[in-house]
């Protein structure tokens, strides 16, 4: 299976929010505070993103960082997918 | 050898399934077990010979599916004083010579947590009923040699008036049309076995003439209990806790799932004291396996919930932590299966980053679709409504049918 684009990476990360009746706003810069996207989310994303692989994502790969935004969010999973 | 009520029954008739035959213990041909002998059998019906040579002459021995018999076990049962019958008859000798230990029985543990092991029992330990009994007819549905397989063949051999119909797990599609031509009165399945019975036989369930359901093996809950009820408003419908182990320890009859926690820590002769330690199931029984005297911790897992004690799962497999924050796999199925458009549901923790496990669930719909976009939304609704938010599923998958092993379990 080849990567998930990162507009594919967003669609999904806008499932996420959907389902908990929220919704993901356009650009990069929201903070993942102000949109109540947290832990168990982003823990979430990556399954889904795991099942779109059908493979483990390797989250040593990236490193320690700060996820504020939904950029973030969005950069770290297209770079571990690479990794 | 005194067994049961009044020592074998042999009058008691048995049906099998595949042939349609039926015959009594009395009519079954004659079985001479090479004592200690590990008799493989194909059907559940195969094995009834032996028995009724054990109950005759108290060979020591074990049945054994062949499904189960891999080149590990044969070579341990062996080295352990065996001889292996063959279905086919041919019998290989043991390869240590021992003598055989008069009246003994021994039951092979399911191995989920590992290598299986020998449990040793007698007829009288395996044979939990006392006192009267109306005359019954039962399904016998497990796989031969289980514990559960045991407790159904001790009835039908020990107590006066309760015929057999036995049917291996492969044939399970065939049971119902079989129950309702033999007129099958009694049924004890485990819980994924009436579920999938539910599903797959719903226009000719209930004209099976069932008077006393019985569910065991895995966790009960109050679902799968009110949903027999709807189909059999006038049985009596029973769940009972057992193992090799421990033996029939808890038999609960008011419909309810889990038992009254008043219950934990009684004292009476002849009965199972039942306690827990931390969340785990601690049983001292009477009906306990060779060596096993004492308080036995079961390695089942339970909450007390509303004054009754569940019992949610195996405790390695139960307790899923997410992020800190520990859940029970048991309650989350039953939350799910309590769903009306559900009627199976298998929870676990999945690896994920930042939170180490999230809840993920497999969940057959009452309806079999596999593309149902509004109950998974519905589900996650329920869910949320009903559980705190780490126990939430945060992936359902849905299965087009439950997915059963020969033990009639799903491994949850």
């Amino acid at each position: 299976m080849s990567a998930v684009s990162r507009e594919q990476l967003r669609a999904l990360m806008g499932e996420v929010l959907a389902q908990q009746g929220k919704t993901l706003p356009e650009g990069d810069d929201a903070l993942l505070s102000d949109i109540g996207f947290r832990s168990l989310d982003f823990s979430e994303l990556a399954l889904r993103v795991e099942d779109e692989l059908d493979d483990e994502l390797n989250f040593d790969a990236a490193g320690l960082r700060q996820i504020n935004t939904v950029g973030d969010v969005l950069d770290l999973l297209t770079e571990i997918q690479a990794a | 050898m005194t067994l049961g009520l009044s020592g074998p029954h042999l009058g008691n008739r048995i049906t099998d399934v595949r042939s349609g035959k039926t015959t009594t213990w009395a009519e079954l041909p004659g079985f001479t077990i090479p004592a200690p002998a590990a008799v493989v059998v194909v059907s559940s019906y195969d094995a009834l010979p032996a028995v009724r040579a054990h109950a005759e002459t108290g060979a020591e021995f074990l049945v054994v599916a062949a499904g189960r018999m891999e080149a590990n076990l044969r070579a341990e049962l062996r080295e352990a004083g065996f001889a292996i019958v063959d279905p086919s008859g041919e019998v290989e000798p043991a390869a240590v010579s021992r003598e055989p230990e008069d009246g003994r029985l021994w039951l092979l543990t399911s191995g989920s947590t590992g290598r299986p092991k020998r449990i040793g029992h007698t007829l009288a330990s395996l044979t939990t009923v006392s006192g009267e009994m109306a005359p019954r007819t039962w399904l016998c549905p497990y796989s031969p040699g289980t514990y559960a397989w045991w407790q159904v063949v001790t009835l039908g051999l020990g107590s006066p008036g309760q015929d057999l119909v036995v049917v291996d797990p492969a044939d399970l599609d065939s049971w119902v049309e079989a129950g309702i031509e033999h007129g099958v009165t009694a049924a004890s399945g485990t819980p994924t076995f009436w579920r999938q019975t539910m599903m797959a036989h719903k226009d000719k369930l209930a004209q099976v003439p069932l008077q006393q359901i019985s569910l065991g093996g895995e966790p009960v809950d109050q679902a799968v209990l009110d949903q027999l009820k709807n189909f059999f408003p006038d049985a009596r419908i029973s769940w009972i806790y057992a193992s090799s182990e421990v033996g029939a320890s808890i038999v609960v009859h008011d419909g309810r799932a889990g038992f009254p926690v008043e219950w934990l820590g009684r004292k009476a002769e002849g009965r199972p004291v039942i306690d827990v330690d931390g969340d785990e199931l601690v049983i001292a029984s009477p009906h306990h396996g060779e060596g096993l005297d004492g308080a036995v911790r079961t390695g089942d897992a339970v909450v007390v919930e509303d004054g009754r004690v569940l019992i949610t799962g195996r405790i390695s497999s139960d307790e899923i932590n997410v992020g800190g924050a520990k859940v029970s796999a048991g309650v989350v199925r039953a939350v799910l299966q309590s769903h009306p458009d559900v009627a199976w549901a298998h929870v676990r923790g999945r690896k994920s980053p930042l939170v180490g496990s999230l809840v993920v669930a497999d969940v057959v719909l009452t309806s079999g679709a596999t593309d149902a976009p509004d109950v998974l939304a519905d589900l996650t609704r329920w869910s949320t409504e009903r559980l705190p938010e780490y126990g939430v599923p945060r992936r359902i998958k849905l299965l087009d049918a439950i997915p059963a092993k020969e033990t009639l379990k799903s491994d949850v």
